[in-house]
């Protein structure tokens, strides 16, 4: 099913009203209805895995017995040309708006559809993952490179972004159309890790493309179809996973192992916002409030995101033990300079350049 | 409150105030403007770096024009951490190359140079600081400008700018403080002169009328010199008239003794008991009016020798002891006990014998007269830095309340009594201007009534 298909169904299935939904695909609305007696009902639109987000929402929950939450899942892309169009015509689209894609959500502040929330104690969000009180990143969550174990034996398990690029050099054919990455034209955070690829290490980057492209890459919208075609073993290697599903993933199946690229390693935080319109500030803040308190941070950790800024690498995860302090992490900091990476020019430039190279006619490998 | 009229010192600092309130007013408003000038300028310079990173990106590509973005124009603008940024590229043919395609120039195409022109204007509701610039193409497949524009919200700014004026207005306020604090000193220090003359007219004596001899600054002196002439004709009048009540004095004296004289002669043993009564209070009237001529005489005699004697350097107790002798009548009672103590010791003053005689004369009679019972006593005494004359004796005295009263000439405590004195005003006088005072001693259980005569002591 493709990107189109399945924005139809997550449309007809909001049409239908359904409550209950089928978990885990993208585009879908679920409810968690109140504890107890419902006296306020936060609607959250996201573009995040229900299954990933579903504890903390749980747990939230438990503080706010009397809140249901309804939680509509978007594709970053989706979610950024609803938000915006609504914002233009203000007009109400969600209380609370939730993306990987944090530079959509730095442009939708910039373009003032947002409106501030002040934390009680702002010392717990750490400096690069808040912008003017609007745009907040709760998780931290680096970008990895996964592989199959059984299939991919251990001196080709590539640790930096050349060792890739070499693998696919080295053995083309083992690997032709047996690597994946994301659509950058269709995912929002694909082409947040990309353009960031860029302009943190052009060369390699450009290396890594060319690679990619000679050994016919699969590129699929999202991180769960990347994953979806990982796990029937139509794929051995993916490239920039978000860690945060690569992990729950790895859960499922051990046999995918996780790599922290030792170069460089993105991180994202994942940002949260509240639209201008939105009906629910106070709860919505409130939301915010709890995602960035220690409890919601512990919840984060243990069971939806698995990596927090200040805590070791989760189990069998293949890394540096610190991946801050050593230096290895780069954070996308939330902020103006994230507006390059939206700027209309920029983008179609970026994804022309991306396009052209991806999509060009398989050449004989030298 | 009082009046502000009142006081020199609170008129001063009541307009020093006011001037520094406005000087404070006005370095407020400058600092004001001078920190929106700095905070500008400081921002302006990310503006304007921004627009050169952007004209650095555009470029042609196949006769086209393309622009690449930099990140670095954003990194630079985000150093105004909470700003948010607009932007706009315009293309040689007018059409927007990225951007927000609302976002107007603010001023006319025309007048848009290569330099970025930095402007106020307003975007989306939003105060916006924009700069705008124009870059020229010059490809041989393009030619034209291509135009850049970015607007920044100016959060920043203004905070910047309310930091540099709130810390330029701590300093204009201290300094102020400070500014009053230096003039109220300033001003009390000036207006010194003002009280130290206040405090020498207050001391000075009843009966001082020479010139003020204290240094003052210029400002003040014609005022002292009005006060000194004013005292001049005063003392010039004063002395007129003392010298017309000694010739009166003087005058009288003659027929006065004739009068006594002729009564004398009156035979009594030929008058009725009516008439010899008659002529007894005649007598006493006549007596009491030489006494009180010899008095004014006295008074005058003192007071125009003070005017030409220079003062020697006496021993109290010599002078005493010769007005004691004076004032003591050979006719005395003979049961009134008379007692005269001195020191062994000089008891040195500085004075006029003639004068301070009369004084004590004075005094010793004036006890004689309205006092003594049965007992006299006149001791000389000195202490560390004063001679002492008291006249003590049994009497009933005078009420404390009347010691002002008796100093003054014509006054009396014995009323209808016979004589109106001025004995205690000639030896206050002459205490007086001897540097000395006329004191009382109030009746007691354990002390007598004493009048006093107290003067400072010669110096060795």
């Amino acid at each position: 099913m493709d990107c189109i298909g399945r924005k139809l169904l997550a449309a007809l299935l909001l049409i239908a009203g359904s409550t209950t939904g089928s978990f885990g695909v993208e585009g879908d609305r679920v409810v968690f209805p109140a504890v107890q007696q419902e006296s306020d009902r936060l609607q959250i639109h996201a573009a995040t895995d229900v299954e990933a987000i579903r504890p903390l929402l749980l747990d939230f929950q438990q503080l706010f017995p009397g809140v249901s939450l309804e939680y509509v899942d978007y594709l970053t892309n989706d979610l950024f040309r609803d938000a915006e169009r609504t914002c233009k015509s203000d007009t109400f689209f969600a209380d609370v708006v939730l993306s990987s894609s944090v530079d959509q959500l730095v442009k939708l502040a910039n373009d003032g559809c947002a409106s501030p929330h002040v934390m009680p104690s702002p010392s717990r969000v750490p400096e690069w993952a808040n912008w003017r009180e609007e745009v907040y990143g709760f998780t931290f969550e680096p970008a990895v490179i996964i592989y199959d174990s059984r299939t991919v034996p251990p001196e080709d398990v590539p640790r930096t972004h050349d060792e890739l690029a070499d693998l696919l050099r080295l053995k083309p054919e083992a690997y032709r159309a047996r690597i994946g990455t994301y659509d950058i034209q269709a995912s929002g955070i694909g082409y947040l890790l990309a353009y960031n690829d860029s302009r943190q290490a052009p060369t390699s980057y450009g290396r890594l493309l060319e690679s990619l492209s000679r050994a016919d890459a699969i590129t699929r919208c999202c991180n769960n179809e990347v994953l979806a075609e990982f796990q029937k073993g139509n794929i051995r290697i993916a490239y920039n996973i978000l860690g945060s599903y690569a992990y729950a993933a790895h859960l499922k199946n051990p046999a995918l192992r996780i790599v922290l690229p030792r170069d460089y390693t993105l991180i994202l935080s994942r940002g949260i916002m509240i639209p201008k319109r939105s009906t629910q500030k106070r709860l919505a803040g409130a939301f915010i409030d709890y995602l960035l308190s220690p409890r919601g941070q512990t919840v984060a950790r243990e069971s939806a995101f698995f990596f927090t800024e200040h805590a070791p690498l989760p189990p069998g995860v293949d890394g540096p033990t610190s991946v801050m302090e050593s230096g290895i992490g780069r954070p996308i900091r939330i902020g103006p300079a994230l507006l390059a990476a939206q700027d209309r020019a920029q983008r179609s430039r970026f994804i022309a350049d991306w396009s052209s190279l991806m999509r060009r006619v398989p050449s004989v490998t030298p | 409150m009082r009046n502000p009229e009142a006081s020199l010192f609170s008129r001063l600092l009541l307009l020093v105030t006011f001037v520094l309130a406005a000087g404070a007013a006005t370095l407020l408003t400058a600092a004001w403007f001078y920190a929106r000038a700095a905070a500008d300028d400081a921002y302006d310079q990310l503006l304007r770096g921004a627009t050169f990173q952007i004209a650095d990106g555009l470029t042609v590509e196949n006769g086209h024009l393309t622009v690449n973005m930099p990140s670095s124009a954003f990194e630079l603008l985000g150093l105004a951490e909470r700003d948010r940024i607009f932007y706009r590229v315009i293309d040689t043919e007018g059409r927007t190359l990225t951007g927000y395609e609302d976002l107007a120039p603010g001023i006319e195409t025309a007048a848009i140079t290569t330099t970025p022109t930095f402007l106020f204007s307003r975007y989306n509701d939003d105060d916006v600081r924009m700069a705008v610039t124009s870059h020229a193409i010059s490809d041989p497949s393009l030619n034209g400008r291509a135009i850049i524009i970015i607007a920044q919200t100016t959060d920043a700014r203004e905070a910047l700018a309310s930091e540099l004026t709130t810390r330029a207005s701590l300093l204009v306020v201290v300094m102020s403080i400070f500014a009053l604090i230096a003039t109220a000193l300033a001003l009390r220090y000036a207006l010194r002169p003002v009280s130290q003359l206040a405090e020498l007219l207050r001391v000075r004596g009843s009966q001082d009328l020479t010139p003020l001899g204290l240094a003052v600054p210029r400002e003040l002196s014609p005022f002292v010199a009005s006060i000194n002439h004013f005292m001049s004709r005063l003392d010039e009048r004063m002395k007129l008239l003392q010298r017309f009540v000694g010739d009166s004095a003087h005058q009288m004296r003659t027929p006065l003794t004739a009068l006594t004289a002729q009564l004398s002669l009156i035979d009594e043993e030929g008058l009725s008991r009516d008439h010899r009564h008659h002529l007894t209070r005649a007598r006493d009237r006549a007596s009491e009016l030489a006494l009180l001529t010899n008095q004014l005489l006295s008074h005058a005699m003192v007071i125009h020798r003070f005017d030409s004697a220079e003062l020697v350097r006496l021993d109290l107790t010599d002078v005493a002891r010769g007005a004691f002798r004076a004032a003591i009548p050979i006719t005395i009672d003979p049961d009134i006990i008379v007692s005269f103590e001195a020191p062994e010791q000089e008891v040195p003053v500085m004075g006029d014998s003639l004068s301070l005689r009369e004084a004590m004369v004075n005094v010793i009679d004036n006890s004689l007269r309205h006092g003594v019972v049965s007992r006299l006593e006149v001791r000389i005494a000195r202490t560390e830095s004063a001679a002492l004359l008291e006249v003590e004796d049994d009497g009933p005295g005078i009420g404390r309340e009347h010691w002002e009263d008796v100093t003054r000439r014509f006054v009396t405590t014995k009323s209808g009594k016979g004589s109106a004195g001025i004995g205690f005003a000639i030896a206050s006088e002459v205490a007086a201007v001897l540097g000395g005072e006329l004191l009382f001693r109030e009746k007691s259980d354990v002390n007598r009534f004493a009048v006093i005569i107290k003067l400072p002591l010669a110096k060795e």
